[in-house]
């Protein structure tokens, strides 16, 4: 960026993008004073970190007292989440206006708004504290939770998903209702290794590779053939994808793929953010993300109309809508971005984490230690 | 309530942000200019004209460089209906001290004797492809109303433009969605300009 860096400490710190209500939504850093962020959520306008000391922090905006502090006034800088203090957390999960989190106990929590019953708590009155879902005990152990607009997900380390909350398009799977209060169990037979809730549909990855989608039909989202579409409530393999799939990332009218070999993108991509070029804004069909192909990408992030990508050796990639900053890409000049780009600020660091939300995004880096010539040099 | 208002101020001692060395200017002291997105509308021309495959907007401003005017991108020329988004925005320093002829610019566009001066004109141009052997064609223009902003004192956002054709300006093809981050800026422009004319 062409100003003086301040020294961000080995541990690293976390940088801030876009509307995230942090330092007047100027791209930012923070870091914390003895501990580190081992996860990240972005909700629409909210922000969860889990430390190394399993506290939470949340910040952004809490109209719905999702921030989980008693309050629904919002909240510019992150603060601890005291009431949880004495447990351990383990994972967020932030929703459109809904937090939801786990413990190494394996109790799940959650605030926020509840008009669908996405808190799990049996009924639909918003909460600005954290409930436990009486639901989940230490039986199960919690491998990785999410939240999508109005929509709760929790899977087991059995490989059992648990989805409530929204189900007007199908979005969790059930076929005939149209929301749950209380956690459901989503199955199609076979253990489930990865789920991600975008803002109206859903998707997950079996253990054996294989990914499901299901929700809203529109735009290709679900990356299903029309004969298909009809069964958009319940999940169905989505064809096309040759290889193993690992992850998935569902963001509003996107989905993002990574299996064992490339990064694969379906449904809306006006804005850019299926990274697929400049001529081709919808897709139901998945297709690869070549400009990345020669990349070993580890981890891939949704947000709204937006889309990380972090490399086997910390680069970052991003692209999709340019507004307010939210690519990392500059400090006041934006575009949006229709291939995957290189986010030029992090080649002095090591990408950790991303989490993409409606408006912002947030990454956790480490300085990267020596080689910094050469990586610019590969570029 | 008390409890309510301890859980937000305390105990976030442990968080570092590092001071920013960085002044933000003042609403003032800049504007912003986004190119949102565009359509064209179904009947017009340029919608079967197998020569325009994808296009671009640019406009002129003072002294910036056009290569920071124009949108990085040329996008693929938007379908009957659809609209195309390059959210491209740019700041424009407009320091009291270091910009003054970009001041002077606006002021002039801003006291709009000329109908045709009183107007921000974006271009849309049609982008040959790689493998093409053609120049860039013009395709459209659309105008912005600079002294609008200035008298109603509100930011302009997401207007919405009429494309007209360079031959027939009576002519609208489309609409172009702009976003304009100024009317603090014109303001004060004007009152600065207005009050040197005078003294
Ligand atoms: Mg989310
Ligand atoms: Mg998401």
């Amino acid at each position: 960026m062409g100003e003086p860096e301040e020294v961000v400490p080995g541990s690293g710190a976390v940088f801030t993008f876009g509307k995230t209500k942090f330092a007047e939504n100027i791209p930012s850093k923070f870091w914390f004073k003895n501990d580190i962020p081992t996860f990240l959520s972005c909700g629409d306008e909210h922000t969860a970190i889990v430390t190394g000391n399993n506290k939470l922090y949340m910040f952004g905006s809490n109209n719905w007292g999702q921030l989980g502090l008693g309050s629904k006034s919002t909240v510019n800088k992150p603060t601890c989440v005291k009431a949880l203090k004495p447990e351990k957390v383990k994972f967020a999960a932030c929703g459109r206006n809904h937090t939801l989190v786990s413990t190494e106990g394996g109790k799940v929590y959650a605030a926020g708004g509840n008009n669908e019953g996405q808190l799990g708590l049996g009924d639909t009155d918003e909460r600005n504290s954290f409930h436990l879902i009486s639901f989940f005990t230490s039986q199960r152990k919690i491998k990785q939770l999410s939240a999508g607009s109005n929509t709760s997900a929790a899977l087991t380390e059995d490989g059992e998903l648990f989805m409530w909350g929204d189900n007007s398009e199908g979005q969790i799977g059930l076929k005939n209702m149209t929301n749950v209060c209380v956690p459901q169990q989503v199955t199609v037979g076979k253990p489930i290794s990865w789920i991600s809730c975008g803002y109206y549909h859903s998707a997950f990855v079996t253990t054996e590779g294989e990914l499901y989608t299901f929700g809203e039909p529109e735009c290709g989202k679900l990356g299903l053939p029309n004969q298909l579409l009809v069964n958009h409530r319940m999940p169905q393999p989505v064809p096309g994808i040759p290889e193993k799939v690992v992850q998935v990332a569902c963001g509003g009218g996107h989905t993002v793929v990574l299996t064992e070999k490339a990064v694969y993108t379906f449904g809306l991509g006006q804005f850019g953010q299926l990274g697929l070029g400049t001529f081709r804004f919808e897709t139901s069909v998945p297709k690869v993300v070549e400009h990345i192909k020669d990349q070993k990408i580890s981890s891939i992030s949704c947000g709204e109309n937006h889309t990380a990508l972090i490399t086997d050796i910390g680069l970052m990639y991003t692209f999709g809508d340019g507004r307010h900053g939210k690519l990392g890409l500059g400090l006041e000049n934006f575009t949006n971005q229709f291939i995957p780009t290189l986010c030029s600020n992090f080649l002095r660091f090591i990408v950790q984490l991303v989490a993409c939300g409606g408006c912002h995004m947030l990454v956790f880096a480490t300085p990267r230690l020596g080689g910094t010539e050469e990586m610019e040099l590969e570029e | 309530s008390s409890e309510v208002s301890e859980a937000q101020t305390t105990d976030s001692d442990d968080i570092v942000t590092p001071v920013s060395l960085k002044c933000p200017k003042a609403g003032s002291e800049k504007m912003c200019i986004e190119i949102v997105s565009l359509a064209f509308y179904p009947e017009a021309e340029v919608m079967c004209d197998e020569n325009v495959k994808q296009v671009y907007v640019e406009y002129k401003f003072c002294d910036v460089p056009l290569s920071e005017t124009e949108t990085p991108v040329s996008l693929r020329k938007p379908r009957a209906g659809e609209e195309i988004h390059f959210h491209f925005s740019k700041v424009i320093d407009l320091d009291p001290l270091e910009q003054k002829g970009r001041r002077r610019f606006l002021f002039a566009m801003l006291n709009r004797q000329d109908p045709e001066q009183g107007r921000l004109k974006f271009t849309v141009v049609s982008d040959p492809m790689d493998d093409e052997n053609k120049e860039c064609q013009e395709v459209g223009y659309a105008f912005l109303e600079l002294w609008q902003i200035m008298e109603s004192g509100r930011d302009g956002v997401e207007q919405e433009l009429d494309i007209v054709s360079p031959e027939d300006q009576a002519t609208q093809i489309g609409r172009l969605k702009v976003s304009l981050q100024a009317a603090a800026a014109l303001h004060a422009v004007y009152k600065e300009m207005t009050e040197d004319t005078f003294s």
